[in-house]
């Protein structure tokens, strides 16, 4: 079993013979060491079985340390580029963007990392930053990627702090902006930044999407046409961390 | 020792010091100290340090601040004491009261932007907890913030300031220029102080500059040891503070041969800095975090350890004492990190080599801009060598931009890296 504690929501991923038999997702809320049995019990009873029946147990994201029944702990950089590698196994760039950080992953052709990069300490480019807003803006988080198709005209958004860009979201509004052209303007700031880290490293295609913000299709279109070509995307992107762990196990 | 360090701080040290807040937080730092196990050379640099201040506070000598670079071997062939800065704010970064220092450097309107080692040598100069300098001497290379902080400085105190101007290039035009340099600046000292740069001193500070040099380089063969006898972390505490304060004076050999003697102990026994060492690591720029964190720690708990860092790397020949000026020029023009980064790219690769590791950690200090802006072409170069290298960006001496769990991250995933 794979278990990746963020800072947003937890997962959890049971392997059987090399295939995902159960999964679960759940929010993280403020205590970690519930968070994780609370996902891993998710998993067990979707897929009938016991904890005994798991054979050992991966712990990975921010809050790996915290998981007491876990075996191991492998960061979530290591388990994102196997869960890629896994899904889509001709994957050479992994973009992770999860609730609290944003990474760029190098990896060979048997899914081991070459070289990485993550955000600073900024929460610019995360979920937690689509979430405060979404909250700005008043409209519901997964709505954001189908807005932001509708949008008609360029909005720029130059502030990405997180607080700065929430004034500056409100400012926009009381200024006549429509929000679908403030999501489109939030997706495509967020996604400049991710290039730009991502041009750190030498990076070679195909590349995959994970981490809950890939379900956002506005920011996945963003990033798209700024790397001119196409981004992968898992079935269940925000899985692939705890899929990477129960891999590792 | 450390008894006597408490005693010498309070009363007579620095006097002025404890009459504050954060006096006795330096004081606190100290006497944490006392608990550990430490070796002559680190008791020798105690030493050099707190006789230092005091000698700065009871204005025994005149007192000369140097920037990092600056050969000390200038100061001590006028029979100065040099001073420096930098050290100090590592030091009050190390005891855990940089921010103190920084805040109040911010309080009085320096910039954010300013590198935070600055902005803590600000800090303790505005407070006075640094003795006010009669002279200060700076270098324009490397590090691009010193000049203007050592600008900045001398306004403050009203004493004059000698920056020496390092070209860029090293033929034999450049080495002129700074040959002029460096006679200018030891006619300032002497009008300046009223001493005279006298050519015995002059040729025997070269002598004990070199002989230093000699042990340094033994030290750093002993360092090629698997596993490695010392550990890098502490190669860029104490020992890079000597390296920088000393050469060229007696304490200077005396220390350095200390720490070869502790080094050689422990390589002889084949003891390393850990239990079981599975990596080895070469840690780029001159810095590390010198607040309290993690870092070594973590490395450390993963099998992997620092075992050489660029900082104390030898790169100069050795000089001639009957030229001492023409042989500091051709020194100081000789550091890899002068020039396009080609030099200090080749000097990397050759540590990487000769100290046999399996990766490196290039520390970006933000302030550093000579260091960082090369750090992804370090990395590529070392890449193409097949040698994995993590660019970390971090601050050295500001704690608040220091995240444990972010930091720990990267570093976990980078040995996960190296398998």
């Amino acid at each position: 079993m794979g278990i990746d504690i963020g800072s947003l929501s937890s997962e959890a991923v049971i392997l059987m013979d090399g295939q995902i038999v159960s999964y679960s997702i759940i929010p993280t809320g403020a205590d970690t060491q519930k968070a994780a049995r609370a996902c891993m019990q998710e998993a067990l009873e979707r897929a009938h079985l016991k904890f005994e029946d798991v054979s050992a147990t991966v712990a990975t994201g921010y809050g790996r340390i915290s998981v007491p029944f876990a075996t191991k702990t492998v960061t979530e950089i290591t388990c994102h580029a196997r869960g890629a590698h896994k899904l889509s196994p001709n994957t050479r760039t992994v973009i992770d963007m999860g609730g609290q950080d944003s990474k760029v992953i190098s990896i060979d052709t048997d899914g081991r990392v070459l070289d990485f990069v993550m955000n600073d300490k900024c929460a610019a480019g995360t979920g937690r930053f689509l979430e405060v807003m979404a909250g700005a803006l008043e409209v519901d988080l997964v709505e954001m990627g189908d807005r932001s198709a509708r949008a008609k005209n360029g909005v720029v958004i130059s502030s990405m702090c997180t607080v700065f860009a929430e004034s500056e979201v409100i400012s926009l509004i009381a200024a006549g902006c429509s929000k679908n052209d403030i999501i489109r303007g939030l997706h495509e700031a967020i996604s400049k930044r991710v290039f730009a880290m991502a041009g750190k490293l030498r990076m070679e295609r195909p590349v995959t999407m994970t981490g809950g913000v890939a379900k956002n299709k506005g920011i996945v279109d963003a990033l798209r046409r700024l790397l001119k070509g196409e981004i992968h995307v898992p079935e269940e992107p925000q899985i692939v961390g705890a899929l990477g762990a129960a891999l590792s196990a | 020792m450390f008894e006597g360090i408490r005693t010498e701080l309070a009363p007579r040290v620095i006097k002025g010091l404890l009459r504050s807040g954060f006096a006795l937080e330096l004081a606190k730092g100290a006497a944490k100290w006392s608990s550990r196990k430490e070796s002559r050379a680190f008791k020798l640099w105690l030493d050099f340090l707190f006789d230092s201040m005091k000698g700065g506070f009871r204005r025994e000598r005149p007192v000369v601040w140097i920037s990092a670079f600056t050969p000390s071997e200038i100061p001590y062939a006028f029979n100065l004491d040099p001073m420096l800065p930098e050290v100090i704010a590592c030091l009050a970064a190390h005891m855990g009261v940089s921010d103190s220092a920084i805040s109040m450097a911010e309080q009085s309107l320096y910039s954010t932007d300013l590198c935070s080692f600055y902005r803590c040598g600000v800090g303790l100069a505005l407070g006075e907890y640094l003795p006010k300098p009669d002279l200060i001497i700076s270098t324009s290379h490397l590090c691009d913030g010193a000049h203007r902080f050592f600008h900045n400085m001398s306004q403050l105190f009203g004493c004059d300031h000698y920056l020496i101007d390092v070209p860029y290039g090293n033929g034999g035009r450049d080495r002129a220029y700074l040959v002029d340099e460096l006679y200018d600046l030891a006619d300032f000292i002497g009008k300046r102080t009223g001493l005279h740069l006298d050519d015995e001193r002059a040729a025997e500070v070269i002598e004990l500059s070199n002989r230093t040099r000699q042990v340094m380089l033994e030290i750093n063969e002993l360092r090629r040891r698997i596993p490695s006898p010392f550990s890098g972390s502490d190669g860029m505490s104490y020992v890079l503070g000597m390296n920088f304060c000393t050469l060229g004076s007696q304490l200077g050999l005396a220390f350095f041969r200390a720490l070869q003697g502790m080094i050689q102990e422990r390589a002889s026994r084949g003891k390393g800095i850990i239990g079981e060492e599975k990596y080895r690591l070469l840690w780029l720029h001159h810095i590390k975090p010198y607040y309290p964190n993690a870092i070594f720690d973590i490395l450390e708990g993963l099998g992997a350890v620092v075992s050489f860092e660029e900082a104390n790397h030898v790169y100069w020949d050795p000089m001639d004492p009957r030229h001492p000026l023409e042989s500091l020029a051709t020194k100081m023009l000789s550091n890899f990190g002068c020039g396009p980064i080609e030099h200090r790219i080749r000097a990397i690769l050759e540590m990487a080599g000769k100290y046999r590791v399996n990766g490196a950690i290039h520390f970006s200090h933000w302030g550093c801009r000579q260091s960082c802006g090369g750090s992804h072409m370090v990395r590529d170069a070392m890449r193409e060598r097949g040698i994995p290298t993590l660019v970390l960006d971090g601050d050295g001496a500001d704690v608040r931009n220091y995240s444990e769990g972010q930091t720990r991250t990267r570093l976990e995933a980078f040995i996960e890296m190296l398998g």
